[in-house]
């Protein structure tokens, strides 16, 4: 199972312009940590565990998923079940409706496998 | 005995480490999945602290870790403050540990129960404690939880620092501590050899139970966030993935650079920093090139060199 999850996010990872994929506990702790270059994205994690905690009430009121455009990127945000959230953060040079659909098929394998 | 690779037990100790520098210092853990992550077990004569909050698995993280030694020849002593003898018996039967009872009757294994109320000066008591029940020096040593010695110890550190001290001594000690997952950060835990943490969020999935190691000291050890499992029979399992696994092995596709380093050391008459090279080639887990951080040892070294 858990083979099958870091399978399914490498391939994720592995696209053109992606720079992170972070699969977080609820509680904000990362599980799988995949990074092009894990030095900056230290920081944007630090944000991204914080907000963890506000996705957990989200979640509750059904929330599907958000997306943050910042100057240099795009961070998803994708609850995969009730106890874990998959962050991806795609550069400008990333397919917008390729990502899109890559998250969501990585959403469901890992809801499949840890629910 | 020579520094060879030596292949594995049941618990898959020392698959990675060499017989000289692992399997005579470290104790298996007994925890499936647990010893490949923390470089083959617990370091003899050291104290480890297992800590979590209700429910998830101190008490049979210390009870498996007593048997596995049992099993294999050792004495353990069990120092419970919650369970009495009757019911660490039960329990174990309960998990399909049915030999914990046979461990009882021939003396391999002491259960003593008392309470954190009743030990007016803890470090001396429960060294006393071990040596005036168990009689012999026991291989392996579970407080469960240390918890009541803490919350009743008054001078707290010291204190602890104490126990702890004897303990080592004696020698190889699992203690588990009660603490909420963002509460492990106390005195026990920076006092302590090691520190496994175990959290249980109830959400029900894969990833609700998990195992985090937060210190080993002497020892590398995975950095992951690993599901585990309780299963009836074979107990606590922890799960990690290969590649998390493939994180924590010993590379030794850079011994070449390791040994040119050393070698470069010895020029410079270096001795200790070609020491210490020496050991940090046996125990290097990354897949990157040690070269940039070998420069920096040798460069810096170079310049605390008096020049007479």
């Amino acid at each position: 199972m858990f083979e099958k999850i870091e399978e399914s996010i490498d391939q994720l990872f592995n696209l053109e312009g992606i720079e992170a994929c972070i699969l977080y506990r609820i509680d904000g702790v990362p599980i799988i940590v995949r990074a092009q270059e894990p030095e900056s994205v230290l920081r944007m994690m630090f944000w991204l565990e914080s907000q963890m905690k506000h996705v957990l009430a989200d979640i509750k009121e059904g929330m599907k998923g958000g997306v943050f455009y910042m100057p240099t990127c795009r961070i998803l945000i994708s609850p995969a079940s009730k106890s874990t959230v998959l962050v991806t953060i795609a550069g400008n040079t990333a397919h917008q409706q390729l990502t899109s659909i890559e998250v969501s098929r990585t959403v469901s394998v890992i809801e499949g496998c840890v629910s | 005995m020579s520094d060879t690779h030596v292949h594995t037990d049941i618990y898959g100790i020392n698959e990675y480490r060499s017989v000289n520098n692992a399997y005579e210092t470290q104790v298996p853990t007994g925890i499936y999945g647990l010893d490949e992550l923390i470089g083959g077990g617990f370091l003899k004569n050291t104290v480890n602290v297992v800590c979590g909050g209700t429910g998830t698995g101190k008490t049979t993280f210390g009870l498996q870790y007593a048997l596995c030694g049992l099993n294999r020849g050792e004495k353990a002593v069990i120092i419970s403050f919650e369970m009495s003898e009757k019911q660490i018996i039960k329990y174990a039967n309960s998990l399909g540990w049915k030999e914990i009872e046979n461990h009882v009757a021939r003396g391999n294994l002491k259960i003593i129960q008392r309470f954190g109320e009743e030990m007016l000066i803890p470090p001396l008591e429960i060294q006393g404690l071990i040596r005036d029940e168990v009689g012999s020096v026991p291989d392996r040593i579970v407080l469960d939880p240390l918890t009541y010695i803490e919350s009743f110890s008054a001078s707290g550190r010291k204190s602890l620092s104490m126990i702890f001290q004897n303990l080592r001594e004696t020698g190889t000690t699992v203690a588990t501590l009660e603490r909420p997952s963002d509460a492990w950060d106390g005195v026990p835990s920076y006092l302590a050899d090691s520190v496994v943490l175990l959290e249980n969020l109830g959400f029900g999935e894969m990833f609700d139970r998990t195992l985090r190691i937060i210190k080993t000291r002497g020892l590398g050890h995975g950095e992951g966030l690993y599901p585990y499992s309780i299963e009836g029979g074979a107990g606590i399992v922890v799960r990690a993935s290969e590649k998390q696994k493939e994180r924590v092995r010993l590379k030794n596709e850079y011994s070449i650079v390791f040994d040119a380093a050393m070698e470069e050391a010895e020029k410079l008459g270096l001795i200790l920093l070609r020491e210490r090279i020496a050991v940090l080639k046996d125990n290097w887990t990354k897949a990157e090139d040690p070269k940039l951080i070998l420069d920096t040892l040798i460069e810096s070294e170079r310049k605390y060199v008096r020049k007479d």
